[in-house]
């Protein structure tokens, strides 16, 4: 398949090269990590819908509306619509805590607010939450590329891997950033185009609308699939994540100034609902054909989108396939950039981006190693990582709302959650039919309000000071 | 008040759970209408 060989060498080239001019005065972990405070909003905006948007949405998304219908658009805008209302309410705060105290990672405000030690401790639970995640991703394109011929799985494996390193080496988040934008917007672009493809290939002498109705159970909720306890437990996690997933809530430290958060916000929105409706509706689509019988019948939900690049032009389906590249790629890259900026400060205390930079290496070798061996645990793995993450969600809110509790509660809030997420999915138990991850919220928050009230701050100025400026 | 907002949201979310019964696209209409009337309330009244 050399025509996917060549498109991939241009994007490799065109990525290196943006990377290499956004090397330019990177010497801080100021700037390493947050590029300076000084990205513009549709920048921003961009690098925030690169980095939460990844393989999953034009596979695992597809795949899912193909098989359950339009529950997964729900899911989905829920998502959305839960992101905007955090965000809206939060991400000035968080901004203006960030540049007034000077915080670089998620964990900098945790470690002011509740002490060192509870920082140390979430960076190691998130990076135990996410490193799985990551090599998912990697493991979901490599498995594409190969059953498409591009290269083989190992290579596939590599050659990611050499890229999120190399760009997040040279650039820090701004070239992570950067990258992320031009591909965010050729994801977006290749959406729009498997959209229409498939239309023009199987709706051309019929309507969709007219046809739609064949998909019965599919088109409403609940059904078989979505019932409510199901859309409770993938709903929960994921409405709160623009709080609990340090990658993202990194990035609201990034803005130059209050209207570039303002427009991050809101172009993020709507890049979102666009990019959720092409996908769903490009899964509905597929799935419409398959009951009039111009599509085969997939069993596989994620085989969807790899059996579509197999009827379209070849010139299209290399696009698409680099977009999903792409979409993992901003992904992974990110979340490396932000676990390694957790891990050098938070957990090491250091302040030099050359350690950054070592652990960044390091992290993706890890990846790679863990994604070339493909262990079965990793796939529960990454998709508890969501739920475990939600340990966090009372610490965050406690910045903000809570004057009481420190180092004891902290730790205690995390240890509780973590566990209760890890038990629970390990026995795939639902006690009194709760799902997982929102009896993790319960335990968490449970163990926050009980501890709290007992353990005053050790340093109660700096609550004052984030209750003021909240 | 910010309570208040996060549940109508939540609630007019879980409509099509109840009150959408129809075997066409209007809970997927349903659903793509309300996400894009919040995030256009997010851009004009909240800043």
């Amino acid at each position: 398949m050399n025509e996917f060989l060549y498109a991939f060498a241009a994007y490799a080239v065109i990525g290196t090269a943006i990377a290499v001019m956004a090397m330019k005065g990177v010497r801080t972990q100021e700037e390493y990590y947050i590029a300076g405070r000084k990205v513009s909003g549709l920048v921003s905006a961009l690098t925030y819908a690169a980095t939460t948007y990844s393989a999953f949405m034009m596979v695992g998304l597809v795949g899912l509306t193909y098989a359950s219908g339009v529950g997964a658009l729900g899911f989905e805008l829920f998502y959305l619509v839960g992101t905007l209302f955090l965000l809206s309410y939060y991400a000035p705060r968080v901004w203006e805590i960030a540049r007034e105290k000077g915080c670089i990672t998620p964990g900098d405000m945790i470690a002011m607010r509740y002490g060192r030690e509870v920082s140390m401790v979430m960076s190691i639970i998130v990076s135990v939450a996410l490193i799985p995640y990551i090599s998912v991703q990697l493991i979901g394109v490599s498995l594409i590329l190969e059953k498409t011929s591009a290269m083989s799985f190992e290579v596939g494996i590599a050659i990611s891997a050499i890229l999120i390193a190399l760009w997040a080496l040279l650039g820090g988040l701004r070239g992570v950033a950067w990258t992320d934008a031009v591909q965010g917007v050729f994801m977006l672009f290749m959406a729009i185009a498997a959209v229409f493809w498939v239309y023009s290939y199987g709706f051309s002498d019929t309507s969709f609308f007219d046809e739609v109705p064949k998909l019965g159970d599919l088109l409403v909720v609940p059904n078989k699939i979505w019932t409510p306890v199901r859309f409770i437990a993938l709903v929960v996690p994921w409405f709160f994540f623009a709080l609990t997933n340090p990658q993202v809530f990194q990035r609201l430290y990034i803005p130059k100034d209050r209207g570039s958060l303002r427009r991050m916000v809101i172009l993020f929105g709507f890049f979102g609902l666009v990019y959720t409706i092409l996908v769903t509706f490009l899964g509905l689509e597929l799935r419409v054909l398959t009951e009039t019988g111009r599509f085969p019948v997939v069993s596989d939900r994620d085989a969807v989108t790899p059996t579509l690049l197999r009827l379209i032009p070849p010139w299209l389906a290399v696009a698409i396939s680099i977009s999903i590249f792409a979409a993992a790629i901003t992904t992974a890259n990110s979340i490396v950039l932000t676990l390694s900026s957790m891990l050098t400060r938070d957990l090491f205390g250091s302040e030099r981006v050359a350690i950054g930079r070592v652990l960044l290496l390091i992290l993706t070798v890890a990846i790679s190693i863990f994604a070339l061996q493909r262990p079965n645990y990793i796939v529960e793995l990454a998709v508890l990582s969501s739920t475990i993450l939600l340990c966090q969600l009372p610490l965050i809110l406690g910045v903000f709302h809570f004057s009481r509790g420190g180092k004891v509660t902290g730790i205690a809030t995390l240890t509780a959650g973590f566990t209760t997420a890890i038990v629970l999915s390990y026995t795939s138990a639902s006690p009194l039919g709760i799902p997982a991850s929102v009896w993790t919220l319960m335990v968490s928050f449970a163990v926050f309000f009980a501890l709290s009230a007992f353990e005053k701050q050790q340093e109660r100025s700096h609550s004052e000071d984030f209750q003021a400026l909240g | 008040m910010k309570a208040l907002e996060g549940l109508i949201v939540v609630l007019a979310m879980l409509i099509p759970f109840i009150a959408i019964k129809s075997y066409d696209m209007a809970t997927y209409t349903y659903w793509t209408l309300i996400s894009a009337t919040y995030l256009c309330y997010i851009a004009v009244a909240r800043w």
